[in-house]
């Protein structure tokens, strides 16, 4: 079997997640199994892909280009019609969520997918970006290596309240001022509806105490203590705020190809 | 599965930077981790994107409305700058705030060679990426800002591959070619991206025929760091993200500067010296993106109306050129 997995190349890190999608494949291993790694453009690029990538850019730029052709409505049918796996990091987490704040004047527009509320640029400019371990524990269960995750933060955003499953956009949301939502679109069969419903899961979070330690360019450590979320999993669409492409640790992206396996044989 | 558990290595185009600086010096930065990888990182995420220079907050909006990934503060368009004379600074931090308060996407802004006041004062404000530029008037003539001991990053200019690493060793965690900046005229930008490649296709001939003698003598010869140099070698690009800038005027300019190999492009004076800014500015996003496809090339460069008016870099004196100040 192939599998051809895509990474939006619209603008931003698209490379950077190639690279290590190469070498996560190299973990995977089936004799009946190849991947296909392939930048994504355009809508025909899209068509071919069984999964996707959206990469860490500026979120601003990544839909506004995408809106000018076909691009973005693909993107969302990709994502809400079709239901296939996607995974979008820092940029590409804002891009997935049901709504989002502290836009640009005018809002921007959103493909959506996850039940969140995102908080654009949270930490601050570009002297606020740090780089913090974390532990998280879907690697641990995947049976991965244990140690720390080396997560960077470059002007990330968080997930700042996660929104109730709700029959068509996220109406609520729409009344919170400067707060942009998705449009809404029906899964196309049940095999699709499977995969979008079911509650949002916290997949990793950063301790508050860490977080303002990071400021400080102190050496700091992982802990228990409730914090702020930055990465989340809601059926087949998986957000984080960090950019594990930005690092040599390719855990995070053999646990997805894995995620991606699955979904494509389910 | 092996794993590299070295949290500041990096793969791709900022893999593993040979020189330490996220521990050089961190006394002069206020806060913020200083890591080069969170550094670097910031321009990562700008590629593939056009960067906008503007002098005020009703331009920064236009840029961000065409798909900027960042925008350049500077008070000036260098256009101006070179028609008008007379010592280019640092924007007023007047005009840097309301810039940063009117859009969300990154605000970079320009700083004279050799000023670390300037560069001090824009840290202070909160910029997102300083640009150590020619085209404002260098303070100092003999030395370039220690970059490495600011939290905030900071892109160069660069002429050829010694010059572009010798920038990285004071810092740098983003190059761009000079060009010829508020000309029009990309021939300049052409030439320094045609030689920084030239010479990295020399430095893996050197590495492969003669090892690290070949190297060090090289490097003596470009006046650079032997051990970035042999990274740059092993990488077969520079080690960290590389922009065109000086002379982008049109669609076609900012897509046969990514075709050469640039991670994306800086536009001065060639959007807001134009007939439709707006319309330009969108194209030129549009093109930066598809910069393999002549079709959606040809169809974006459409009726944008009257391109700068441009200077023909030929005619001009060396001692016209901005490129030559740095070194």
């Amino acid at each position: 079997m192939a599998i051809t997995i895509g990474v939006l190349a619209v603008q931003g890190a698209f490379l950077e997640h190639i690279t290590l999608l190469r070498k996560a494949a190299g973990e995977i291993t089936s004799t009946d199994l190849s991947f296909n790694f392939i930048e994504v453009r355009t809508s025909g690029e899209l068509y071919t892909c069984d999964a996707l990538i959206i990469p860490g850019g500026e979120s601003t730029t990544i839909s506004l280009v995408a809106a000018r052709t076909d691009l973005l409505d693909c993107l969302r049918d990709f994502v809400k019609v079709e239901r296939k796996p996607v995974w979008g990091s820092c940029a590409g987490l804002i891009l997935l969520s049901e709504a989002a704040n502290s836009t640009k004047r005018g809002g921007q527009e959103l493909i959506g997918g996850i039940d969140v509320r995102v908080n654009r640029n949270h930490f601050g400019r570009q002297i606020e970006s740090f780089q913090a371990d974390l532990k998280l524990p879907f690697l641990d269960q995947a049976r991965m290596p244990a140690d720390a995750f080396p997560g960077v933060f470059i002007r990330a955003p968080v997930v700042e309240k996660l929104l109730p499953k709700v029959e068509g956009v996220q109406a609520d949301e729409q009344q919170v001022p400067d707060s942009v939502v998705a449009p809404s679109k029906q899964a196309k069969d049940e095999k699709a509806q499977a995969a979008s419903s079911g509650q949002v899961e916290i997949m990793g979070v950063l301790p508050g105490r860490m977080k303002r330690a990071a400021e400080k360019g102190a050496e700091i450590r992982a802990s228990e203590e409730a914090g702020d979320i930055i990465a989340v999993k809601q059926g087949n669409v998986f957000g984080t705020s960090f950019h594990p492409e930005l690092t040599a640790d390719f855990r995070i992206h053999v646990w997805w190809l894995q995620q991606v396996v699955a979904a494509v044989n389910r | 599965m092996t794993i590299n558990d070295n949290g500041t290595a990096t793969n791709g185009t900022a893999s593993s930077i040979a020189i330490p600086t996220s521990s050089s010096n961190t006394a002069a930065t206020t806060n913020g981790n200083n890591s080069f990888t969170v550094k670097a990182g910031l321009a990562q995420m700008l590629k593939g994107g056009v960067i906008m220079d503007v002098v005020n907050a009703g331009q920064a909006r236009i840029a961000e409305e065409a798909g900027a990934c960042a925008v350049m503060a500077l008070e000036r368009v260098p256009a101006d700058i070179r028609k008008d004379g007379g010592v280019a600074r640092m924007s007023d931090p007047e005009l840097i705030k309301g810039i940063q308060e009117a859009v969300t996407i990154p605000v970079m802004a320009k700083a004279r060679i050799g000023h670390f006041v300037e560069c001090q004062v824009l840290e202070a404000l909160g910029v997102d990426y300083i640009d150590e530029s020619e085209v404002l008037t260098p303070a100092d003539d003999t030395y370039h800002v220690e970059k490495s001991n600011f939290g905030v990053p900071f892109v160069c200019g660069c002429r050829n591959l010694g010059e572009a690493l010798r920038r990285i060793a004071e810092g740098a965690a983003m190059i761009r070619t000079k060009g010829e900046a508020g000309t029009g005229d990309v021939v300049e930008a052409v030439k320094h991206m045609r030689t920084v490649n030239r010479d990295i296709a020399r430095a893996q001939g050197v590495l492969a025929s003669e090892g690290e003698v070949g190297i060090r003598a090289l490097a003596r010869e470009l006046g650079t760091d032997a051990a970035l140099l042999k990274q740059t070698a092993e990488l077969g690009r520079l080690p960290v993200v590389n922009f065109a800038a000086g002379g982008v005027a049109t669609p076609a300019d900012a897509a046969l500067m990514m075709q050469l190999g640039c991670d994306g492009v800086f536009v001065g004076s060639g959007i807001f010296k134009s007939g439709n800014a707006a319309a330009r500015a969108k194209a030129i996003v549009t093109a930066v993106t598809h910069y393999r496809d002549a079709k959606i090339i040809a169809e974006c460069s459409a009726g944008l109306g009257e391109a700068m008016v441009g200077i023909n870099c030929g005619s001009m004196a060396p001692s016209e050129k901005l490129a030559g100040r740095g070194w």
